[in-house]
């Protein structure tokens, strides 16, 4: 099945997104969840995760703290912090702008 | 504040790395297990599932530097994986890290310490009100008490007066004594005398000079108006520190000096230290205590009386010459003016001629600078001259080291280091050198500016400089040799890193990127052999000059004396029966003392200043001159305490006292002018005019001697028994053997045992008097030698290094020479004759300039005359010698190459 590299610059939006929708997930966890939400389309390079998320925790949008997982497994989870919302209303309301305007260039007679 | 979180974070980061990186990489792994048990449920292989999952998640190690380099650390770590690497680096050639790191602190350090002990003493503008307004009458140089007629060097106090009363141009005239009085003083409360620095001032000093008290007031003319009314001092800051750990009751203690206890009225500010450059003054008085001061100068209304320097501030838009103009009417008309001064044909002559010059005060006076301004610029010109030939060879090891290197940058670049990083890393070489040496510079600097001082100190005066080190010109050297580091260790590192990665590693070490080295490096060498040649040939002249001075005859035996000041003056003795008792009484007791062979009082011994007077001789012709003569007085003992050899008649005894006939021993010198004809003995002369000729009858004749320098003309001079010429004597001799500080504390005792109250200072041995007295020549001497061979060592290693580089590039040249048949010594003389060549057209250069140098210096070369061949041909065998060892190292390694091994090299 093809999976399509996702667009550039929208990984901190999906990462924000899923992480305001779940709560707290590791990194394991925001890979899957982008797939499964974006039916398989949506292919994250999953290594990529983890410098974005480096570079979100110095930007103070998410935390992170070890925890446990269902299997018993010491894992990281990362949380969205208040900045990290703000972020994500920022990051949406420009990709709607981008989008809205790649839609109107290409949807024009 | 969000940036300020952001850094916090950071920092976090960076204190936790470790940590940071062990979170990291379990993390990773946890995804890659959590996706290879996924894909092994989905049917996958077990072996074929971790795979999977790795290609999907992609490189952990790109990845995770990535994540770490988010966080901005990474210059730091490459930094310090620079500096690790390049510390490794100098650790590796140890050798010529040491040389280059050595010469650099030498040069920064030495140019730094000399510089800042010359601006001190030569540049520095007095710490007063715009100083650039300040002038001195006459230079400053003379020092002490004159009847000479006219004098343009020191002045009375009454012409003081009348130049301040009389003149338009001066805003203010001031006057300050000549000399400090070294006395004993008791502060209120304490039991024992201490010794301390008395300036006398007049009352316009302080409020001309424009210096504000931080305590009380200052002196002001109020306390210069009556003879002996003026009970009041003022301190230094460093004595109210030092004595009153800066007491703010300091205006309630009193001081009592001699018989007179004086007021301290205010504490002068820290910058100050007087107007006279290396004298700091404990306390100032006002001049009109002067007779109460010890030891009681009697000046305050005596016309002829000449011990004041005098120092002015022009009137705001008075130049230097309309001032000149008017001090110098005023000059003619106030001493023709004057009572009591011997004005006959021959004064007026001489007043006629005399042309009084304003010296500019801005940078206060000294007689240090007199001392000391030709040597410092010496040793500054040398000091400069060896920092450049250290960046010479810095530049040279630098260029050797880069170049050599250029296979090994060839191999990181093909392993994927970027140019930039290879640049950096170079940089970071240079500038950590360049920091090293800078930082060990300031260590050698701050030592040797102590040392520096402590020789400038010829004893003779207390020397009081404050020279802390100069930041500009630390800076300054930091910057040249930063500049020189960083041009030579990049310039070929960008060479370096632009030749094609393939070329390079074919080329292998042989030919690599050097093409260009070897003019550039022969330049270098060649400068450096010139200029060392002209440090060698000056240092062997002053050491030459040096050794000339030692040699001299100093007409007395140095050994085993000791030298100390009793200060009766400050215990309230007065010139007279009493003093001279306590005198004998002191000389007797000591003269018994175990291993003393003889104890004497006298006015001074070398160094210590001179009593000028005329002297008439008996039944010499009509209008003859007379002739100036260093009086002494001194002790029976003075004789055998000094060792000066009688050489003829007899020395003073019991049997000359005050009621005896007047009697004196003369030295040959004075004896042969003044007594042509004849045995001396028995004849008579005088001082005080022609009238007194017969006054004192010679019963003596002693071996000259020589009285301030040892450079000095001999002097004529004469000796007087302090019994028949009672004043206080500044100087005890005592010729001993044994152990100096038991003899030292036997003497001390034997003095408090006469009388407890008189303080004794100033313990110090002849033989260390006369050592100080040229500490100014050795420490030039010492430090161009230093310099010199310093300057010899680094060309030479500036020869075998290029030397050893020319021999490894031509290793294949050399080698199918010896295959075809060259002999060893061929090779050998082959690679020398390269060196030689560049030392002979160095040493070329260096001779005209040494020569030209040597004109310059030559009045400090004592007996030495210019052109000194033997000096220089010295200069140059040493040099020639050094450098062809230097030379031959790398000549004998090329000539031992075997070819089989150095065909197969490349």
């Amino acid at each position: 099945m093809h999976r399509d590299e996702i667009p550039p610059g929208t990984l901190y939006l999906l990462i924000l997104k899923t992480l305001a929708r779940s709560g707290e997930l590791h990194g394991y966890e925001i890979a899957e969840s982008i797939q499964r939400i974006s039916n398989e389309v949506l292919q994250v390079e999953e290594g990529s995760l983890y410098p974005a998320l480096q570079r979100m925790l110095i930007k103070g949008w998410v935390t992170a703290k070890w925890g446990t997982t269902a299997g018993h497994r010491r894992a990281r989870y990362y949380q969205l912090t208040e900045a990290g919302r703000k972020q994500l209303a920022v990051e949406l309301s420009q990709f709607e702008r981008v989008i809205g305007a790649v839609a109107r260039v290409i949807e024009a007679v | 504040m969000n940036w300020l979180r952001e850094l916090g974070r950071r920092l976090n980061m960076l204190l936790h790395r470790r940590q940071f990186d062990a979170d990291l990489e379990e993390e990773m792994r946890l995804h890659l297990e959590l996706r290879g048990e996924q894909q092994a449920e989905s049917g996958t292989e077990a072996s074929e599932a971790s795979a999977a999952a790795r290609r999907r998640f992609g490189n952990p190690a790109v990845l995770q530097q990535k994540s770490r380099s988010a966080w901005g650390w990474e210059w730091l770590e490459d930094c310090s994986q620079d500096v690790n690497y390049g510390l490794r680096g100098m650790v590796r050639s140890a050798g010529i890290s040491v040389v280059a790191l050595l010469s650099l602190a030498l040069g920064i350090g030495a140019n730094t310490a000399i510089f800042s002990l010359m601006d001190t003493v030569l540049l520095k503008s007095l710490p007063v009100k715009e100083p650039s307004q300040l002038v001195l009458f006459g230079n400053g140089l003379d020092e002490g008490i004159s009847d000479g007629f006219p004098n343009r060097w020191l002045y009375s106090y009454p012409f003081y007066r009348e130049m301040q009363k009389r003149n338009h141009v001066f805003s203010d005239v001031a006057a300050a004594f000549s000399m400090v009085d070294k006395v004993h003083g008791l502060v209120q409360g304490r039991s024992e005398a201490e010794p301390m620095n008395v300036q006398l001032v007049s009352g316009t000093y302080f409020p001309m000079l424009g210096v504000q008290p931080v305590v009380g007031r200052a002196i002001s003319e109020d306390d210069d108006g009556t003879q002996g009314g003026h009970p009041v001092a003022m301190v230094s800051y460093t004595w109210w520190t030092q004595n009153l750990a800066r007491d703010r009751s300091v205006l309630d203690k009193k001081l009592t000096i001699g018989l007179t206890s004086y007021s301290i009225v205010g504490v002068a500010p820290a910058e100050f230290f007087g107007t006279k450059v290396g004298e700091s003054p404990d306390i100032w008085i006002p001049l009109s205590m002067q007779k109460e001061v010890p030891p009681g100068f009697d000046g305050y209304n005596d016309n002829l009386f000449e011990s004041l320097h005098l120092m002015a501030r022009l009137k705001p838009g008075v130049s230097n010459a309309e001032a000149t103009a008017e001090a110098n009417v005023l000059y003619q008309q106030i001493l023709r003016g004057f009572s009591g001064v011997p004005l006959n044909q021959k004064t007026l002559r001489e007043l006629d001629k005399t042309h009084v010059e304003l010296e500019s005060m801005a940078t206060g006076f000294s007689r240090l600078r007199y001392m000391f301004s030709e040597p410092l610029k010496i040793l500054m010109a040398v000091v400069g001259l060896v920092l450049l030939i250290a960046c010479a060879n810095i530049a040279n090891l630098l260029l050797a080291r880069s170049t050599a290197r250029a296979r090994e940058f060839a191999v990181r670049r093909a392993l994927g280091a970027g140019r930039s990083r290879l640049i950096r890393q170079l940089l970071t070489e240079s500038l950590m050198l360049a920091l090293m040496g800078g930082a060990l510079g300031i260590a050698f600097a701050s030592v040797a500016s102590r040392v520096l001082l402590r020789m400038v100190d010829d004893g003779r005066m207390p020397l009081h400089l404050n020279v802390a080190l100069d930041m500009r010109l630390l800076l300054f050297t930091l910057m040249v040799t930063l500049a020189t580091a960083l041009l030579f260790g990049t310039i070929p590192a960008f060479r370096a890193t632009r030749v094609q990665v393939t070329d390079s590693l074919k080329e292998g070490r042989g030919q690599a990127a050097g093409s260009s080295r070897g003019p550039l490096a022969k330049v270098l060498v060649v400068l450096q052999v010139a200029l060392s040649l002209v440090l060698l040939v000056g240092a062997g002249l002053f050491v030459r000059a040096l050794m000339n001075l030692r040699n001299v005859e100093t007409g007395f035996n140095k050994e085993n004396v000791i030298r100390l000041r009793v200060d009766p003056s400050s215990a309230g003795y007065k010139e007279d029966t009493r003093l001279e008792n306590l005198y004998r009484q002191i000389e007797q007791r000591v003269s018994a003392l175990p291993g003393v062979r003889a104890a004497s009082f006298s006015g001074f011994t070398f160094n210590e200043g001179t009593w000028n007077n005329a002297i008439w001789v008996q039944g010499y012709p009509e209008g003859h001159r007379d002739i100036d003569v260093h009086h002494n007085a001194v002790g029976d003992g003075y004789f055998v305490a000094m060792g000066i050899p009688v050489l003829a008649g007899r020395t003073f005894g019991a049997q000359d006292s005050a009621t005896s006939p007047k009697v004196g021993v003369i030295g040959e010198t004075t004896a042969r002018t003044l007594f042509p004809a004849g045995s001396p003995i028995g004849k008579h002369y005088g001082r005080g005019g022609p009238e007194h000729a017969g006054d004192i009858e010679v019963i003596g004749v002693v071996k000259d001697v020589k009285y301030n320098s040892l450079d000095e003309e001999q002097q004529p001079g004469d000796y007087l028994p302090y019994s028949q010429n009672v004043r206080y004597l500044d100087s005890f001799e005592v010729r001993y053997s044994g152990d100096t500080g038991a003899t030292v504390a036997a003497i001390r005792q034997a003095i408090h045992d006469v009388d407890l109250t008189v303080p004794v200072s100033d313990v110090t041995t002849l033989d260390e008097r006369v050592a100080r007295s040229i500490s100014n020549q050795r420490l030039v001497a010492q430090l161009l030698s230093f310099f010199g061979l310093l300057a010899v060592f680094l060309s030479c290693i500036g020869i075998y290094g290029l030397m050893s580089y020319v021999v490894s590039r031509r290793t294949n040249e050399i080698g199918v020479r010896m295959a075809l048949g060259a002999e060893p010594a061929h090779v050998l003389w082959l690679v020398l004759r390269e060196s030689l060549w560049l030392v002979a057209v160095g040493t070329a250069i260096g001779v005209p300039v040494a020569l030209a140098a040597q004109g310059l210096v030559a009045s400090m070369l004592f007996g030495l005359r210019p052109n000194d061949a033997v000096t220089l041909v010295g200069g140059v065998v040493v040099l020639l010698l050094l450098a062809a060892v230097a030379g031959y190292l790398p000549a004998r390694r090329a000539s031992r190459i075997d070819p089989m091994i150095s065909l197969r090299y490349e």
